[in-house]
């Protein structure tokens, strides 16, 4: 081997030259990118990728969401109808509703404007509104239809129209700070075989469990009991017919009195006639139950409702109905809308005021009831012919009209974690002992009301 | 004049400092910072920043980590994923190390054996958790009519406390031992011979082989193994979320999914990177023990 | 005849593990070939009623095509880059002794880098690259995944260098080889064994990662695979079907490219070339 011609050899035999041209090539972009970011230098940009349209109205719009089946026929169907209608291209993009929540809140907080609409789940509303992520859509000057159901519209306004209110925003006019596009609410599936009629209260679904249950053949209950948020879900319908509250209008727990505990002991009730792991169920375990022709009833959200006729995923076509959530004092359903606000650094705002007015028209809601979607307005779901093509929308209508909002403030996603964990230990033990059902609800309701009441003192803004 | 370099031992020298070697680190280092820098000022900052209504409302102090350790919560979070880490590390390591060994050997096959057990960790994390899910699950899964075609009861394991931890232990191992064995067959592989040769001849049991001439070589490759695998084990997520969402009740709850809801479901992002400093910071303190226990091991 | 035994119980018990370890993986094909209504119907163990409708779907519908070649292009580039830069750094941390205790603080910090938890990452990282107009592109996540990987990558092939013993790349330099040279000629090919295993670990955390690409794309543009998984994950409900179709296509690219690699574990082929 002959040496390496450079003579400007270091100690260690190797050539500075070489060394640093290798080094240098490879780090340069790295460099570059990496300095710069980390020092924060630049214009700002817009992010997101897939132009907005400048200017006053005309062009396009943006529109992110969170990826779900309910939000096909808006994606695939309404969209391009909108560029007919208007003229206005709407580009939508759609991620894992995580990074969703995520990407909106930073591109709000940022301002970035890389979106012109957020679809958002209603839940959302309260710290998007509160903190300038999205604009008043009031003051923008949006028209609302009056024909949209007011239960679902309420969930839009920042602060709330009723309930207990944080105490920065106590004094404040409710405005409008998002639409809703989708009356996402939970019902009654019952399966027609075991009913005679349709039940009307928590009796009669528990009396047709009792009797007509075989399990593990036939289950005559189904519901979401993983931890926090779902086994909420399952909750809170029972909750609101016993009379009781997530929050009272001070913020204090209503779920640990009397009302409350009743409730819990309802559902602690059914447990000869549901499946010993509930504790794990979540949607689609529990859907897949009634779908599977192994249960009789149980309560959800609107999203299942397609799948019950389609023979790809259900053996009981046609036969599952729905109902208003069942009384005890009250029939008392939780609504969990899809809405939409407006990005407080969106591009082209006229065409987003544009695209919701349009989206909540009359006609426009009509079609979309039309494909078997939950629309919004009160013509929509309640029209005759739809409502015997599809059976679930005039329940929607109902249990809109009948619905109980969840507290509205940023902090209730912890609200039901507290409670979520507690109704799940609750529950967890309450199928292994078997009885001693009221103490078992006590003890864990009171837990979750100490945690949540702690937690609120904590934040210090109630 | 190179001769004489290569020579003398390294140590020694300590006149002319070559520029070299840190030239060398120079491209990896930028890369490094230009990633870590920002985020790591940004999490400090946001850690004694007090969030309401989602965002950023100004200086608060040590609270977030006061209230962090107050919370009952985090603190099961902290055992929970203490347990966890040393339960999966532990096994993955044996049975890492016991397959490493079965499969260095000349084998036939070997190629496809060495495949077919790295498969786990080829598939995303998140689809590892709905696969589970799908074994685990009562009522569609394979796990209960198993058990019960055995004669035993069924576990349910995902709707108990104790059972659904051990769930996702397993889950765990499965996905994650064919990385140890992976680097560890990768260091047996390069293992000098001649020692081990020498031992042979000399007569040495197998036995007497592994714990006297190839563990201690292969040390400082298994600290590695063990160093990597343990950082990540702290910070799974994907899969367990996917699997199990840390329930039942706070069973699997993780310091990775506690703090991951204190974010961004309870929007509580400055007490969400107080607590997650706070796990950097312990385990970074670890590492440098670690760190020291395998450059002594190498020597 | 012992002997015999011995190999029986060996090849029988690996194939029990091999058993185990591939079971989860069928279980995931089978899914992906039934209907929904199959899936929850009952357990079997391969489709009665096999349907391909999960993956045209997950193509058509979903467009996991440009999942795919997004997650190859980003992972190709980003896991070569940090290779290069990690090695370089990794032999220089095994090979000389550095000022300012670099050796073992290097070794560290790098390790640092890579704990550092996704969350603590996204938001400022999503930060800088809007600043710089690199949301939602590959570049942005290969910048991203380069600087992540360069962490490990040091830290893995510093101890495989450092297994190989100095003797030997002196006994090529004493031949006129430089450094640089006895590096690539010498070391490397004695690496190989590690160099594959970092390169197959690097490979398998770049594509998988999930919290970063998540948050920092935001269209099919730029959406890695894990990304496009987990739009299948709804806010209440997982298309089980879709998902498990996903996982068996998501995992063929790293199952092709380990099949690549793995014979560089051959021992024996690479010593006995310098000898």
């Amino acid at each position: 081997m002959t040496k390496r011609g450079d003579t400007n050899l270091g100690p260690d035999g190797y050539t500075r030259r070489q060394v640093m041209r290798g080094a240098l090539a490879g780090g340069a972009a790295l460099s570059l990118g990496g300095l710069a970011a980390a020092c924060g230098g630049g214009s700002s940009s817009s992010s997101g990728g897939g132009g907005s349209g400048g200017g006053a109205g005309g062009g396009s719009i943006r529109i992110g969401s969170f990826a779900d089946p309910a939000m096909v026929p808006f994606r695939d169907d309404f969209l391009p109808k909108f560029k007919d209608d208007t003229g206005i291209t709407a580009n939508y993009s759609e991620t894992n509703y995580d990074a969703w929540y995520q990407n909106s809140k930073t591109d709000g907080l940022q301002k970035s404007g890389g979106y012109d609409i957020y679809v958002m789940d209603d839940n959302w509303v309260p710290e998007f509104a509160a903190g300038g992520i999205v604009q008043s859509l009031d003051q923008l000057g949006l028209k609302v239809n009056p024909d949209i159901l007011e239960k679902g519209l309420d969930q839009g306004y920042w602060p709330p129209k009723t309930g207990p209110r944080l105490k920065d925003f106590a004094n404040a006019t409710p405005e409008l700070f998002a639409l809703v596009i989708i009356d996402d609410v939970q019902m009654l599936y019952y399966n027609k075989d075991y009913f005679s009629s349709p039940p009307a209260t928590w009796d009669d679904v528990y009396n047709v469990a009792k009797t007509k249950s075989n399990p593990p053949k036939l289950y005559g209950w189904s519901p979401r009991g993983v931890a926090g948020n779902p086994i909420v879900q399952t909750y809170l319908p029972l909750l609101n017919a016993y009379g009781g509250n997530f929050a009272n209008d001070d913020w204090s727990p209503g779920f640990n009195g009397p009302e409350g505990i009743a409730a819990l002991e309802r559902l602690f009730s059914f447990i000869p006639y549901m499946p010993s792991s509930i504790a794990d169920y979540d949607t689609t375990e529990e859907t897949a139950l009634l779908l599977q022709g192994h249960c009789t009833a149980l309560t959800e959200y609107t999203g299942t409702a397609h799948a019950v006729d389609d023979p790809q995923q259900s053996k009981v076509v046609d036969k599952i109905d729905f109902a208003a959530t069942p009384k005890q004092e009250i029939s008392g359903p939780a609504i969990g809308t899809f809405i939409c606000g407006i990005a407080s650094g969106a591009k082209n705002v006229d065409g987003a005021v544009k695209f919701l007015e349009w989206f909540t028209s009359d006609a426009v809601q009509k079609d979309f009831a039309g494909g078997g979607s939950a629309a919004v307005t009160g013509s929509a779901l309640r029209d005759p012919t739809l409502g015997s093509k599809y059976r679930w929308l005039p329940a929607i209508a109902d249990a809109v009209d009948n619905s109980i909002p969840k507290p509205r403030t940023p902090d209730e996603p912890k609200m039901e974690d507290l409670l979520g964990t507690a109704l799940n230990q609750a529950l967890v033990e309450a199928i292994s002992k078997k009885s001693g059902y009221t103490d078992i609800a006590k003890s864990h309701l009171n837990t979750a009301a100490q945690q949540i009441s702690d937690y609120l003192a904590q934040q210090g803004t109630y | 004049m190179a001769e004489t370099a290569t020579v003398q031992p390294r140590r020694a020298r300590r006149v002319r400092l070559p520029a070299g070697p840190y030239l060398l680190l120079l491209p990896a280092a930028v890369a490094l910072a230009g990633v870590s820098l920002y985020p790591l000022f940004y999490g400090v900052r946001a850690s004694v920043t007090r969030y309401l209504y989602g965002r950023d409302y100004g200086y608060t102090g040590l609270d977030n980590y006061r209230h962090a350790f107050d919370d009952p919560f985090f603190r099961d979070a902290l055992w929970t994923t203490a347990k966890f880490v040393v339960c999966t590390v532990t096994i993955e390591t044996l049975l890492g190390l016991g397959l490493a060994l079965l499969v260095s050997r000349e084998l036939r096959f070997s190629g496809p054996i060495r495949v077919g057990l790295i498969l786990p960790m080829t598939i995303a994390p998140v689809v590892v958790g709905v696969m589970w899910r799908l074994i685990y699950d009562s009522g569609v899964g394979v796990t209960d009519p198993l058990f019960q075609a055995l004669g035993l009861s069924a576990p349910a394991m995902l709707s108990h406390n104790g059972t659904a931890f051990i769930a996702v232990v397993v889950v765990d191992v499965w996905e994650w031992t064919p990385l140890i064995f992976l680097i560890l067959l990768a260091g047996l592989q390069s293992l000098p011979q001649e020692p081990l040769e020498a031992a042979l001849v000399d007569g040495a049991g197998r036995v007497r082989l592994f714990f006297d001439h190839t563990l201690p070589l292969l040390t400082p490759v298994l600290l590695v193994a063990i160093v990597l695998r343990t950082i990540d084990s702290i910070g799974t997520f994907d899969q367990i979320y996917v699997l199990t969402k840390g329930g039942p009740g706070t069973a699997t709850r993780l310091v990775s999914i506690h703090a991951y809801n204190t974010a961004f479901l309870f929007t509580q992002y400055g007490m969400a990177a107080a607590m997650l400093l706070a796990v950097l910071a312990a385990v970074a303190l670890l590492m440098v023990v670690a760190v020291r226990m395998m450059r002594r091991a190498a020597r | 005849m012992s002997a015999r035994v011995h190999r029986i119980g060996l090849y029988g018990g690996l194939a029990l593990i091999l058993l185990i370890v591939i079971f989860p993986f069928w279980w995931m094909v089978d899914t992906s070939l039934k209907h929904p209504v199959d899936i929850f119907g009952g357990v079997t163990l391969y489709p009665h009623n096999p349907t391909g409708d999960n993956y045209s779907r997950l193509f058509d519908t979903y467009h996991f095509g440009s999942y795919l070649v997004n997650s190859i292009v980003v992972v190709t580039i980003s896991v070569v880059v940090s290779m290069t830069l990690g090695t370089l750094a990794a032999y220089s941390l095994a090979r000389f002794p550095l000022r300012f205790g670099l050796n073992q603080s290097a070794l560290v910090g790098s390790l640092i880098v890579r704990m550092i938890p996704g969350i603590l990452l996204v938001i400022p990282l999503y930060i800088t690259l809007a600043r710089w107009g690199l949301l939602n592109t590959r570049l942005g996540l290969i910048l991203i995944y380069t600087g992540l990987n360069t962490s490990f990558v040091i830290w893995m092939m510093q101890s495989f260098i450092a297994e190989i013993p100095r003797d030997i790349e002196e006994a090529a330099m004493v031949d006129g080889d430089s450094r640089l040279s006895a590096l690539w000629r010498v070391v490397i090919p004695l690496a190989a064994p590690g160099l594959a295993a970092t390169a197959i670990f690097s490979v398998i955390a770049t594509y998988n990662d999930f919290l970063i690409a998540l948050s920092l794309t935001s269209t099919p543009k730029a959406q890695t695979v894990p990304v496009g998984v987990s739009t299948l994950i709804g806010k209440i409900q997982i298309e089980f079907g879709p998902m498990a179709a996903a996982g068996v296509i998501g995992a063929i690219p790293i199952i092709i490219f380990a099949l690549l690699v793995q014979r560089h574990f051959v021992r024996g082929l690479t010593l006995g070339a310098v000898k």
